[in-house]
């Protein structure tokens, strides 16, 4: 009897303790988001991940932003007064910078608030370019502004980097006016200042805290961390900069978000909520769980999840648009695709290629790895960017029609492999997931049809990174996603010169395509360069140099309270546009 | 041998068993592994900033001073800092020592005391239906992988009777309470199962001795004998099963942490493994090396305190 009181006592205890534990009576705005991997931390420096960077560009700021509400993707500024000015030869860029811009307050700077200046960008690239540092955003200029690389190399043999030293490619003018110097075209530079890379940190904070600077961010931006120290924790806590300067909601925007009353909040001060919440989740279900008690606005929807919130592919399924759920979709900037390794000579022989990309049924891998809702890719540029073409159809493309499977085995015969015989097995390697291995087996299903044998090889990610860098690799299942919103940014992927440990990793070496995208990666945006850039994606096309698979679609769900959400590629920063309807929320959350 | 020579001997084995886990760290980590360049510079990566990034690593030393670096930082405790999130080692260690204890410390001594008691209670009905009932459940508890605990765990108690968090943390006494909840809960189903088919055995063992005979024969009562002969007996084979399990409460557990997003070390561990942050891994190596050491003298001498007939040599 006194075991069962005794039981029946810590029973009741552990029940009731949850809510004992203190209420949270905050009177603002609170936005609560949930993201899927660690953040490594606040210097723009290293953010080279997309959760990372988001981190950073909630505290810190750039020259220029993507417009929340444009789309096809549209650079406006942030931090500069206006778009650059940039000289005929198309080698100079110089921006004029916004007057009255305040750091957050920070020891560092003493008692007197601090004010951003053209110098703080001078320096913030240099750290960039710092070989002590090794910021991971260094690809972004490496070998762009004059006499950057060789104030790097001059310091990488030295113990320490002299941020004094005049660098002929970035230079302050004066206290407002910043001017870049490029040694050679390159017309994507101006999305590299929308990076959180190259985003502007203030010197006496980097100086005061050192090798912790990375916990202490300080930034021009909308939030800034509770209690001004960053911990690796699984929740990170911000509040509104009180400091921050009048930015307003834009005004404009494109058609389907005036239609969808994304511009209500027009004209207001941002940021809208006065509290951020970024709880870091890395299972799917308790994210998912999570989300359905309303303790997260909005969320990806889960694989293992999709065919209950979506059962017919198209429409919210009724249970979740009863509790006013909205859902959201849109196309990725991104390609995924089997890369054939060059240097072997078995895959220099086109014909080969072309039966096996005719022997993948693009239309059932649709079916069976992303629910149907990818678009098949064509070729390399996906859509919403100039180089993509529109209707256009891969000759070499297939959807499992038998004239298909006839026509790949006929160039397999013609390629020097009647159904397969000669053919050496070939290695499919893919990382330890689930879903790639399964896309390993698909593919090894696929060429079986033609009698081409496949064996799949499962990597844990360093392993397949040294395979594909060390060349010991045959074919790899892979994706890659959009830097920027330019065709550069996938072309660049079969570009001869760009082989691994570069971005191309499959060592594709086209001469015609080499030229092509030598002259057009210069040119700035025009029709001609569309053109070339189209031509472009039509060689990758019909040379098949990878087995295309899909652009694949975000799919996000958010609560009826949550207001101005849009899905985006490029998110940085988007934390300060949302905005939540308090009133609905507490409505809403009792229906949860 | 006095005590305290034994501890001082067995300490002093701790050198060469360091220098055996450096030498196999240093051949993991350094010789086997692939470049960690790549991992960090991520797809980027060009072989010029490979390069650098090696000498800014110290990678490109000669192996033996490479050797030597690992020595010194497992004598001096200096792991230096994380490749990947560039924190310092010995803070995240720290940071994340106390979440995995506020969960693993608490469900390790319920479950020890719960085992122990169910297993002295199963001994003293064994064969009867009672004891066969408790033994069934024990099987079926350990044939369910833990995962299937944790998933329902969270649909079930927390996310439809709300009686839980479904996941979270927060830092500081009393916040953290709510959080920690179903994890140990979890964490003591998932020990109870085969803790008390160990604790029974084991107490089963003693049970059938002469001495229990005679105890009975001299008609002391039954709590009597278990509690006081049968499980002081037991001590030895308890101890060992229990003590050496001890260090590794403090790595706490991958899979609760991660679905519970606890931020401990266990989750630290995943992390480093997944971004090949081999000085986290080094550090994690290291630690749990010296604490399996420590943690086996300790089991040595609480040998000599509950059976007197244990010599240390």
């Amino acid at each position: 009897m006194k075991f069962t009181c005794i039981g029946l006592c810590l029973i009741a205890i552990f029940v009731t303790f949850p809510s004992c534990t203190k209420k949270d009576n905050f009177k603002g705005l609170s936005l609560n988001l949930a993201v899927s991997s660690q953040v490594k931390g606040m210097d723009p420096i290293y953010a080279n991940d997309r959760y990372s960077s988001n981190e950073v560009a909630r505290v810190y700021e750039g020259l220029l932003e993507y417009h929340y509400l444009a789309r096809p993707y549209k650079l406006v500024p942030n931090l500069a007064e206006s778009m650059p000015t940039v000289s005929n030869d198309g080698l100079t860029y110089t921006f004029k910078i916004k007057k009255g811009v305040m750091f957050q307050k920070n020891e560092a700077f003493g008692s007197e608030p601090r004010e951003l200046i053209a110098e703080d960008f001078v320096y913030s690239i240099k750290r960039l370019a710092d070989p002590k540092l090794q910021g991971l955003g260094w690809w972004l200029l490496d070998g762009k502004l004059v006499g950057l690389n060789d104030w790097r190399k001059k310091y990488s043999e030295l113990p320490k980097a002299d941020y004094s030293e005049a660098v002929d490619g970035i230079r302050a003018i004066d206290r407002y006016t910043l001017q870049f110097k490029l040694a050679k075209p390159f017309p994507q530079f101006l999305y590299a200042l929308a990076m959180p890379f190259t985003f502007a940190v203030a010197r006496e904070v980097v100086e005061k805290y050192g090798k912790e600077f990375l916990n202490h961010p300080v930034g021009t931006g909308p939030f800034a961390i509770k209690d001004g120290v960053f911990k690796q924790t699984k929740k990170i806590k911000y509040v509104k900069n009180l400091g921050f300067r009048k930015k307003k909601y834009p005004c404009d925007g494109s058609e389907k978000f005036k239609k969808e009353g994304l511009l209500e909040d027009c004209g207001k001060l941002l940021p809208l909520v006065d509290r951020l919440t970024v709880n870091i989740i890395e299972e799917d279900q308790p994210r998912w769980l999570n989300f359905q008690k309303g303790k997260v606005d909005f969320i990806a929807i889960p694989k293992d999840n999709f065919d209950t919130v979506i059962p017919d592919a198209k429409n919210l399924a009724p249970d979740y648009a009863q509790k006013g759920i909205k859902l959201i979709r849109s196309p990725s900037i991104d390609v995924t695709y089997t890369a054939f390794n060059h240097d072997l000579k078995l895959f220099r022989n086109v014909k080969l290629r072309r039966a096996m990309s005719l022997a993948y049924d693009i239309d059932t891998a649709n079916k069976l790895f992303s629910n149907n809702q990818a678009l098949p890719a064509q070729s390399v540029v996906p859509p919403g960017i100039s180089g993509h073409i529109e209707g256009y159809v891969n000759p070499y493309r297939a959807t499992g029609r038998p004239e298909q499977i006839a026509k790949a085995k006929e160039l397999l015969a013609q390629a020097g492999y009647p159904e397969g015989k000669g053919l050496e097995e070939i290695t499919y390697d893919c990382p330890n997931a689930t879903v790639s291995r399964l896309t390993g087996e698909y593919f090894k299903k696929q060429m079986a049809q033609i009698g081409i044998r496949v064996k799949v090889q499962q990597n844990p990610w360093p392993e397949l990174q040294k395979k594909i860098t060390t060349r010991n690799i045959m074919a790899y299942g892979i994706a890659w996603s959009a830097d920027y919103p330019d065709a550069e940014n996938f072309l660049q992927l079969l570009y001869g010169p760009n082989r691994s440990p570069g971005a191309n990793g499959s060592g594709y070496n086209n001469p015609e395509f080499n030229t092509l995208f030598k002259k057009a990666a210069v040119m700035q945006d025009s029709l001609e360069r569309t053109a070339l850039y189209e031509k472009l994606n039509r060689i990758a096309a019909e040379e098949v140099p990878w087995v295309f698979g899909v652009h694949r679609q975000n799919f996000v769900l958010r609560h009826s309270w949550l207001k101005n959400f849009t899905n985006s590629d490029f998110d940085a920063g988007m934390a300060q546009y949302l905005s939540v309807n308090k009133a609905k929320k507490e409505e809403m959350l009792k229906k949860l | 041998m006095n005590i305290y020579s034994y501890i001082i001997r067995r300490l002093l084995y701790v050198i060469p068993v360091l220098l055996g886990v450096c030498l196999i760290i240093f051949i993991l980590f350094n010789v086997l592994s692939p470049d960690p360049t790549l991992i960090m510079l991520g797809k980027h990566a060009s072989k010029t900033q490979m390069m650098e990034l090696r000498a800014e690593l110290k990678l490109d030393r000669p192996w033996f001073i490479q050797y030597i670096d690992i020595v010194r930082s497992t004598f001096t405790f200096d792991f230096g800092r994380s490749w990947s999130t560039k924190q310092e080692i010995s803070e995240m260690i720290k940071n994340g020592a106390i979440p995995s204890l506020t969960v693993t410390l608490p469900a390790f001594l319920v479950s020890f005391v719960l085992s122990i008691s169910i297993s002295l209670f199963v001994s003293f009905y064994r064969g009867k239906i009672i004891d066969r009932s408790i033994v069934f459940v024990c099987v079926a508890l350990m044939s369910i992988s833990s995962l299937a605990y944790i998933l329902y765990g969270q649909m079930f108690f927390a996310f439809q009777l709300g009686w839980f968090e479904i996941s979270g943390y927060e830092s500081g006494f009393p916040d953290f309470i709510p959080y920690v909840l179903l994890p140990i809960l979890i964490w003591v189903v998932l020990s109870v199962g085969p803790d008390v088919r160990f604790y029974r055995t084991i107490i089963l063992d003693e049970v059938y001795q002469d001495y229990v005979r005679t105890a009975r024969a001299k008609g002391l009562a039954e709590s009597t004998i278990m509690f006081k002969h049968v499980l002081k007996n037991a001590m030895v084979s308890i101890i060992t099963y229990v003590v050496i399990r001890i260090p590794f409460l403090i790595l706490g557990s991958l899979l609760i942490e991660s679905f519970f997003s606890i931020p401990g070390l266990g989750g630290i561990i995943l992390n480093a493994i997944n971004s090949s942050d081999f000085p986290v891994l080094k550090a994690m190596t290291v630690l749990s090396a010296l604490a399996y050491i420590i943690f086996s003298v300790i089991t040595d001498v609480l040998y000599t305190i509950v059976d007197p007939r244990v010599r240390l040599k």
